[in-house]
């Protein structure tokens, strides 16, 4: 854009001394001058020149004063571009050569004046772009930086989870080899020597292999018990906190299929209903909290209803509206409604958030 | 030099351009030689506007190329733009100085009375390199080799009519007198009364060099990269 504008600023220059030329009627060799500023005009257009190509145009033009003293005029173009490139030291012969031409008229102060001025303008507007460039670069680059550390955590956390599970296998298969299997071994080879055996020694060696065969189902069973995550998961862990609750009697009804909901919406429904607990604990009279909670193939709803009576204090806390605002977050809601008893709401999208991914 | 040889080849395949290439000259050799004005034969004098035909007429080949995609296959292959460019219009110069002396030493033989015989042919050989650079230039605004070639015919007329050639530039008002400075036509028809009338050689140089600096505003104005 600030390109095509400055040649065809150049190019209204040439225009500007043809005109000159055909007004003044001079000669024809002073239109050699304007057509080898047409060139350098066109040579600027077309490529990147070096600035020490604006002495070209000045030579050009002081070559013609005395051919034709409206020459001066060309100098425009010179005094343009030194200004454009900020190689100010070309200035200077132009303020120099003027004089030469001895033509002193208020129509030359101005051209040159605007041909400066015009400089100064395009030289400003191609600090700034350049600036805005610069800072639009810098931005994409952290931009790009930090998706690079969130692809980097991602993977390690998934490297983690990966070496979590490993080691659980290590540990069980461990396990089961130093224990279970030494154990079972044993009492299979006590078992063949039991055949051999008569008496008292055929006593000690079935006792024996009780004893071996209690032991490793004792262990088999404390392995198995480890690998059972000791935390609840999922449903569970609402049913857990409606059992623990104390307050008034609950009960707890689910429906559904559990798995399909993703693991960060459980940490949204978990303190959902704690803190639904916690208010019926704190503000109501209710003596039964009913508490349902239904997946279905588009939505999850946690409902939890209590009978109290007392719906004064219906003023949203500070608790409420956080967790309606993580509950708008992946696009679902939260209302709260005491028309009969306090009731809680919570409704999360299902299945529509994958396909967004 | 493959792109020279086959530019050559492609443009005496084309029917037209032979006629263009020969017959028409052949047929501007034998224009009757004028009374008062021109001051040249009919043929020869007129022969500037045949250069500028033939000359948009040879470029345009450069148009069909940007039409048929071929320069966007050259982007691709390991030839730069300026060999492309450079070769095609080698062919091009080649064609035209051949044709300039054929007209020449057609007049020569045929007993034309053509003054300063080689300065003429030098002075139609450089318009020669100007109409080349100025179709060049003009085809470089075109998609459509037809469109350009059309419309470069009007201002062909344009060209010779302002620029002295159709008609005696003194006939024109003062101001057009002026402005037809413009025009590359008006130096070749200053060149023309110069080789009949002319003394000072220095004059005739001045004239083939603005010419020549025609040339080149034209061919950095044309030589410009498109692929589209």
């Amino acid at each position: 854009m600030r390109e095509s504008f400055v040649t065809i600023w150049r190019f209204m220059n040439i225009l500007f001394l043809l005109s000159l030329w055909t007004i003044q009627s001079e000669s024809i060799i002073s239109f050699l001058l304007i057509v080898s500023l047409a060139i350098l005009v066109c040579l600027r257009w077309r490529f990147h020149l070096p600035a020490w190509t604006v002495l070209i145009d000045i030579v050009i033009c002081a070559l013609f004063i005395p051919v034709w003293s409206a020459s001066v005029f060309g100098f425009a173009l010179p005094l343009f571009e030194s200004i454009t490139r900020g190689n100010y030291a070309y200035i200077l012969p132009i303020v120099i050569l003027i004089p030469i031409g001895e033509m002193y008229s208020v129509l030359l102060f101005w051209f040159l004046f605007q041909a400066g001025f015009v400089g100064v303008l395009v030289r400003q507007w191609k600090k700034q772009r350049d600036l805005y460039i610069s800072e639009a670069d810098l931005e994409r680059h952290s931009r790009h930086e930090l998706e690079n550390m969130k692809n980097e955590l991602l993977k390690a956390n998934r490297q983690t989870a990966q070496l979590a599970e490993l080691s659980e296998r290590n540990r069980i298969a461990r396990d089961l080899h130093d224990h279970v299997g030494h154990d079972l071994t044993g009492a299979s080879l006590a078992m063949d020597t039991f055949e051999h055996l008569e008496g008292k020694d055929a006593e000690n060696m079935i006792q024996e292999i009780k004893l071996r065969i209690a032991r490793s189902a004792a262990r088999l069973r404390d392995t198995v018990h480890d690998m059972t995550p000791v935390a609840r998961m999922d449903a569970d862990v609402l049913e857990h906190i409606a059992d623990e609750f104390q307050h008034t009697a609950t009960n707890f009804q689910k429906s559904g299929d559990m798995s399909q909901v993703p693991a960060h919406y459980w940490s949204l429904l978990e303190p959902c209903l704690k803190e639904a607990l916690t208010n019926v604990a704190r503000h109501s009279d209710a003596t039964n909290v009913e508490i349902q909670l239904d997946v279905t193939a588009t939505i999850i709803r946690l409902s939890v209803q209590d009978n109290g009576m007392n719906a004064s204090g219906l003023n949203e806390g500070t608790g409420l509206r956080n967790l309606k605002l993580r509950a708008r977050a992946v696009g679902g809601s939260l209302s709260v409604d005491a028309a009969s008893g306090h009731l809680v709401v919570c409704v999360l999208p299902l299945g529509k958030e994958e396909e967004n991914r | 030099m493959t792109i020279f040889t086959f530019a050559l080849k492609r443009i005496f395949k084309d029917k037209t351009n032979l006629i263009f290439l020969t017959m028409f000259p052949v047929a501007a050799i034998f224009l009757p030689e004028p009374d008062d004005w021109p001051l040249l034969p009919y043929g020869y004098h007129y022969f500037g506007v045949l250069i500028l035909f033939v000359g948009i007429r040879l470029t345009g080949i450069l148009v069909e190329d940007r039409q048929k995609g071929v320069v966007k296959r050259l982007a691709a292959a390991p030839v730069t733009h300026f060999q492309y460019l450079w070769q095609n219009l080698l062919a091009f110069a080649v064609i035209l100085t051949a044709q300039c002396m054929f007209m020449i030493a057609g007049g020569v033989i045929y007993g034309h009375e053509l003054y300063e015989s080689w300065l003429l042919l030098m002075l139609f050989i450089v318009f020669s390199f100007t109409a080349i650079a100025i179709s060049l230039a003009w085809n470089s605004l075109y998609r459509n080799k037809e469109t350009s070639f059309l419309v470069f015919m009007c201002v062909i007329i344009i060209m010779a009519m302002l620029g002295g050639i159709m008609m005696p530039i003194e006939m024109l008002p003062d101001i057009l007198e002026q402005i037809a400075v413009i025009f590359p036509t008006y130096w070749l028809a200053e060149g023309l009364d110069w080789i009949v009338m002319g003394e000072d050689i220095a004059d005739f140089l001045l004239i083939n060099g603005v010419l020549l600096l025609y040339t080149l505003l034209f061919l950095i104005i044309g030589s410009i990269r498109r692929i589209d």
